[in-house]
C-alpha cells in the first residue's frame, strides 16, 4: 500500500506492508513523522485521513481522547491502511537524520525473566538479528497473544547489540507484564518495532548529564551510563543520577549503578527515611525535589534526561525550566501517557 | 459592538493563567505578568492541549506537553516552539477585562508582530484586502512577482515548483515573499484558495520603503523572512 503524508512543509511517500501500522511504516521509510510513546496512550502520532480506508487496530487506545474523530482524525501508530491512503499531519515533518539508527521490525526469543524486587523484573531478548540503537531509546514489544504493543528502554548499551535487557515493572492490567509474570514465558518469540524515541544520549553532546528517574525509568539511564563509560565521558562531564522508588524494597540495580564511582549517584526514597552504612548516596523525598536540593548552583552547561512515571516527569520537569531555567531541547524525554 | 467580558481581574492569579470564555464563545488563556494582563488562544497550536495547564514563570508560557515555548508579551516562539500563539488585546476597566480589538492578521502574521507601532501602521496602510472564492487562483508560476501576501482568514495551499505537494498556509502567514526580494521578477510557486479566503496584498517595493525609514524592524523582517524561506527548502538536520 503507498500512503501519502501531507505535513505543514512538505509531503512523503512510503510503502506500508499488509496490517503495519503507518506510524512504523513511515519510521521505516526514514520520514521523521511525529510520536512520542508510539504504543497508543499519548496522543502525539494524531493524523487526519484525507482519502482512502484505514484499519484501527485499538478504538479503546487511551490517546484518542486527543482525537476529533468527526475530522477523520486517528493515531498513525495503531491504524493501518487498507489500500493506499493519503493523511494529513499538522506539524513540519522532516527526514531522519541520515545517522540516525534505522528503524524497523525485530524479532527475538525471550530469556529467563530475573526478579529485581517483589514487582519488578529484567528480562532479555535474544535478537534474531543485530540491532544499533542509541542509549536513552526504547521498543515497542509485542507478546504471542497479548494485543497491542509496550514501550520499554533498552538497558544494556551495544553497538550493534544481539541482546536486548528490559525492566518491566507489574502492572494490573498491563497486559505485557502480565503476561510476563504469568506462567512461564521463557523461550516465548517476541516481535518488536524500533529503536524509537528522541530522548537519546551521544558522547558528541560533551555537557554534564543529569538523569532523573523514577522506578523503572532508571532503565534507559543505565543505558546512558553504559555508553558514557565506553566513550570515557567521565573523565571530561559531570553525570549526575537522581533514582526515586518509594521504599528500600522497591530499590534495584544498587550494585549496577555502584560500579559507576565517576558518576554522582543519588538514590531517593519517597516513603522511608535512607539506611545506614550504604555503598550509594541515599536520601528521603521525592526523586525531584531531591534533585532539585542537589542541584541548586549546578545547571551550567547540563543536558537533562527524566523518564518515570509521568507525574513525576512533569514535576522534574518544573523544576528544570522554572528553577533551573534549562532551555526545553536540554530536556529530553518520551512520554508514555 | 457591545465589550466583550472575559473574565475579572481577580480571577487570574498572580504570575500565574486562566482559561476563559468570553462573552460571545471565544476561550481564551489569560496571563497576569505581574499585574500586566494578556490573552492568547485557549490551545496550543502543536497538539491541541489546553495552555491554562502550561507553566507560567512571568515571562514565558511553557505548555506542559512538549515544551513549547512563547514570549507572554508578544506570543512569539521561543526555543522549540514551531508556530506563534494567537493574541487578543485586552481592556482593563475596573475590577474586569474586556476584548480589546481583534489582531489583524499583520498584528499576528511571522513576518510583522512585535514591529514598532508607527512602522506597523505604515505597513497597514499599505493593504489591500481581497476576497478569494473557493479554489480560485491567486497567482501562478510565471506570474510577475511584485506583491506578496499575507492570509487573514480562511485556506491557502502554496506550491512550490513542480513539488505536487503543498504548504498549508494559516492565518498571518506570508506567501508570494519573492516581492521582497531581488532579482526575482517572476513567481517560483502558485498558490490557491482552498475555501472562502481572505488576504492582504502588499505591493513589495512600498513594504520595503517603509521598512528602509525603519532599520531596526526591517532587520527583524529580513530575518524572519530568511528563516521562513529556508524552512521551505532546508530539510534534512533539523535539530
Amino acid at each position: 500500500m503507498r500512503v501519502q503524508v501531507n505535513a505543514r512543509n512538505r509531503a512523503f511517500h512510503f510503502e506500508a506492508d499488509n496490517g503495519e501500522k503507518i506510524l512504523y511504516a513511515g519510521l521505516r521509510a526514514q520520514a521523521g513523522l511525529p510520536y512520542e510513546c508510539a504504543t497508543g496512550t499519548c496522543g502525539t502520532c494524531k493524523a487526519r485521513l484525507v482519502d482512502g480506508d484505514i484499519d484501527d487496530g485499538w478504538p479503546h487506545a487511551p490517546g484518542r481522547k486527543h482525537l476529533k474523530p468527526e475530522r477523520g482524525e486517528f493515531l498513525m501508530c495503531q491504524c493501518a491502511a487498507r489500500g493506499d491512503v493519503s493523511i494529513e499531519v499538522a506539524s513540519f515533518v522532516y527526514p531522519a537524520d541520515p545517522g540516525a539508527c534505522r528503524v524497523g521490525a525485530r524479532a527475538g526469543t525471550l530469556g529467563t525473566p530475573r526478579a529485581l524486587t517483589h514487582d519488578v523484573v529484567a528480562v532479555d531478548v535474544e535478537l534474531d538479528a543485530p540491532c544499533e540503537f542509541e542509549a536513552g531509546q526504547f521498543m515497542a514489544v509485542n507478546a504471542p497473544g497479548v494485543p497491542g504493543m509496550r514501550g520499554y528502554s533498552m538497558v544494556n548499551f551495544d553497538q550493534p547489540a544481539r541482546r536486548l535487557e528490559f525492566v518491566v515493572k507489574k502492572k494490573p492490567g498491563g497486559g505485557f507484564s502480565e503476561w510476563l509474570f504469568s506462567g512461564k514465558p521463557a523461550g516465548a518469540r517476541i516481535q518488536m518495532v524500533g529503536p524509537l524515541g528522541k530522548a537519546t544520549f551521544h558522547p558528541g553532546l560533551a555537557k554534564n548529564i543529569l538523569c532523573i528517574a523514577g522506578g523503572s525509568g532508571i532503565a534507559g539511564m543505565m543505558s546512558i551510563l553504559a555508553r558514557a563509560k565506553a566513550a570515557d565521558y567521565f573523565s571530561k562531564n559531570k553525570v549526575h543520577v537522581f533514582f526515586g522508588v518509594r521504599t528500600m524494597r522497591d530499590v534495584f540495580f544498587l550494585d549496577e549503578l555502584a560500579a559507576y564511582p565517576k558518576a554522582d549517584i543519588t538514590v531517593a526514597l519517597s516513603e522511608e527515611d535512607p539506611p545506614a552504612n550504604a555503598r550509594l548516596r541515599f536520601e528521603r523525598g521525592l526523586v525531584h525535589e531531591v534533585a532539585k536540593r542537589a542541584m541548586a548552583g549546578k545547571y551550567r552547561d547540563v543536558r537533562a534526561y527524566l523518564a518515570g512515571p509521568p507525574p513525576a516527569v512533569d514535576a522534574a520537569i518544573r523544576v528544570l525550566l522554572l528553577d533551573a531555567r534549562l532551555t526545553a531541547d536540554n530536556i529530553r524525554y518520551d512520554k508514555f501517557s | 459592538m457591545a465589550k466583550r467580558m472575559v473574565c475579572r481581574v481577580a480571577d487570574v492569579p498572580e504570575n500565574g493563567l486562566k482559561e476563559c470564555e468570553a462573552d460571545g464563545g471565544l476561550k481564551l488563556v489569560v496571563a497576569n505578568a505581574g499585574g500586566e494582563f494578556f490573552a492568547f488562544q485557549a490551545i496550543c497550536p502543536h497538539q491541541e492541549v489546553p495552555l491554562c495547564e502550561g507553566m507560567f514563570d512571568g515571562s514565558t508560557l511553557t505548555c506542559h506537553m512538549h515544551l513549547w515555548q512563547w514570549d507572554v508579551r508578544t506570543g512569539a516562539p521561543l526555543g522549540i516552539a514551531e508556530a506563534p500563539l494567537e493574541r487578543y488585546p485586552l481592556v482593563r476597566e475596573g475590577d474586569a477585562l474586556y476584548l480589546g480589538s481583534e489582531p489583524t492578521a499583520l498584528d499576528v502574521g511571522e513576518l510583522f508582530s512585535g514591529l514598532a507601532p508607527a512602522t506597523l501602521e505604515k505597513l497597514a496602510s499599505l493593504a489591500r484586502r481581497e476576497e478569494h472564492a473557493a479554489g480560485a487562483a491567486i497567482y501562478q508560476r510565471g506570474d510577475p512577482a511584485d506583491d506578496f501576501l499575507i492570509l487573514e482568514s480562511g485556506r491557502v495551499e502554496f506550491q512550490i515548483g513542480r513539488d505536487p505537494a503543498g504548504f498549508m498556509l494559516k492565518k498571518g502567514e506570508i506567501f508570494g515573499w519573492a516581492a521582497l526580494l531581488e532579482n526575482h521578477p517572476q513567481r517560483i510557486a502558485s498558490a490557491r484558495a482552498l475555501e472562502k479566503s481572505v488576504v492582504l496584498r502588499f505591493n513589495g517595493k512600498q513594504a520595503l520603503a517603509v521598512l528602509e525609514s525603519d532599520p531596526a524592524s526591517g532587520y527583524v523582517v529580513m530575518r524572519r523572512l530568511s528563516g521562513l524561506i529556508a524552512r521551505f527548502f532546508v530539510v534534512a538536520g533539523a535539530k
